[in-house]
């Protein structure tokens, strides 16, 4: 369990933790968002959320779980279009979240991927992207709220559906 | 090629991104400093405001209703028009409750059933709002605001065959405003705020959300 901290010691915990963990945020707004500036826009609605529930994260999942669960839930409803997308605080040539491996210079391999990622509806990103990323079907059921043996048969799905897919 | 060779080589890219990646700790800070609104506050902060200044409708209609109380003629129009704001008030602060109640550290699938909950409910308000409210806020309205501001019998005024003819005309409206919308929602290009307006009151986007809670709990399955 993790101990009551101070604010600012609150502040620094959330911002060393989400420093570890930023490839999350990168991947999730990746897969969710086609132009620059939705991501931008996706990255710091995700980031809000984490902070507003942060004092109530305990510990009793790792925090990459935890992470994952909110920037999914926030990108699906983002990616639904629900939300009015007024959030620019950033200016143009300033931006949360930058990755010199910008998707030209992304592998074939990764780029392949992430384009087979885009054509999945919301619910099966978020399944395909907690697989890729190693997490146990237990985990990966408690983020999506569903079944281990549920999440099994759906990646199972996935990967013959993936394999017809890149091979024809 | 298959996922799990993919898997592989999300592995490595994810290893690079580790010395790629940048975070911007400034405007991490700034975000974290609530500076922005989520899109969900915002949403129940509107539909409170909008709670409190439908209130003054209901507290001037109790005083007219009071004041008329004798008279049916003026009293029944005044209530019609205190009930359809009361019912407004009370679907606002359901819709507030609900999405104040929406927390993202709970799993997709619970989340994003309350998300498209409040969506039904929201789209199911707006209508109801819309084709009962042309009923209700022209002839009541007219009968009500003639006499509480003008001291203005609108029966003696307009004559009754008039006001009558406006109820019957409301009413064939709604059937009306149904058809164009089913019509020609998805011709109404120009603005997004009129299309969505239009998708509303046809039933489209209500289809869609129950679609999408359909899909969710195909999903579960």
């Amino acid at each position: 369990m993790r101990p009551d901290p101070q604010p600012t010691d609150l502040q620094e915990s959330f911002q060393a933790l989400v420093e570890e963990h930023k490839k999350i945020l990168y991947k999730v707004c990746n897969s969710y968002c086609r132009d620059r500036d939705s991501r931008e826009d996706l990255a710091q609605e995700i980031m809000f959320q984490l902070w507003r529930s942060y004092g109530k994260f305990d510990g009793r999942c790792r925090f990459s779980t935890w992470m994952y669960r909110i920037a999914l839930n926030v990108a699906i409803s983002f990616y639904r279009g629900e939300s009015t997308r007024t959030l620019h605080v950033t200016s143009c040539d300033q931006h949360l979240l930058e990755a010199a491996d910008e998707t030209e210079n992304q592998p074939e391999n990764v780029r392949l991927l992430y384009q087979y990622i885009e054509t999945l509806d919301p619910l099966n990103k978020a399944l395909i992207l907690l697989y890729l990323d190693e997490n146990s079907y237990r985990e990966i059921a408690d983020v999506l709220g569903i079944t281990e043996t549920n999440v099994a048969t759906k990646i199972g799905r996935l990967k013959s559906k993936m394999k017809q897919e890149l091979n024809s | 090629m298959d996922l799990d060779t993919l898997k592989a080589t999300w592995t490595e890219h994810n290893r690079k991104l580790d010395i790629s990646i940048r975070l911007n700790r400034r405007l991490l800070l700034a975000a974290n400093m609530n500076r922005v609104r989520s899109p969900l506050h915002r949403f129940a902060f509107l539909v409170g405001v909008g709670a409190l200044v439908g209130l003054i409708g209901p507290v001037i209609l109790g005083q007219f209703i009071y004041q008329h109380w004798t008279e049916p003629r003026f009293a029944l129009p005044a209530i019609l028009l205190d009930i359809w704001s009361i019912a407004s008030v009370a679907a606002s602060i359901r819709q507030m409750a609900m999405a104040l109640r929406i927390d993202y550290d709970q799993p997709i699938t619970v989340i994003q059933k309350q998300i498209e909950s409040l969506r039904i409910l929201r789209i199911r308000i707006i209508r109801w709002a819309l084709l009962t409210g042309q009923l209700v806020w022209w002839t009541p309205f007219l009968i009500v605001a003639l006499k509480g501001f003008l001291n203005v019998d609108a029966y003696q005024t307009l004559g009754a065959a008039y006001l009558l003819s406006n109820v019957a005309f409301g009413l064939a409206v709604i059937p009306l405003a149904i058809w164009v919308s089913r019509k020609f929602g998805d011709r109404v290009d120009r603005s997004p705020i009129l299309q969505r307006f239009m998708r509303e009151l046809a039933g489209y986007n209500l289809n869609a959300a129950n679609a999408s809670l359909a899909a969710l709990s195909e999903f579960e399955n």
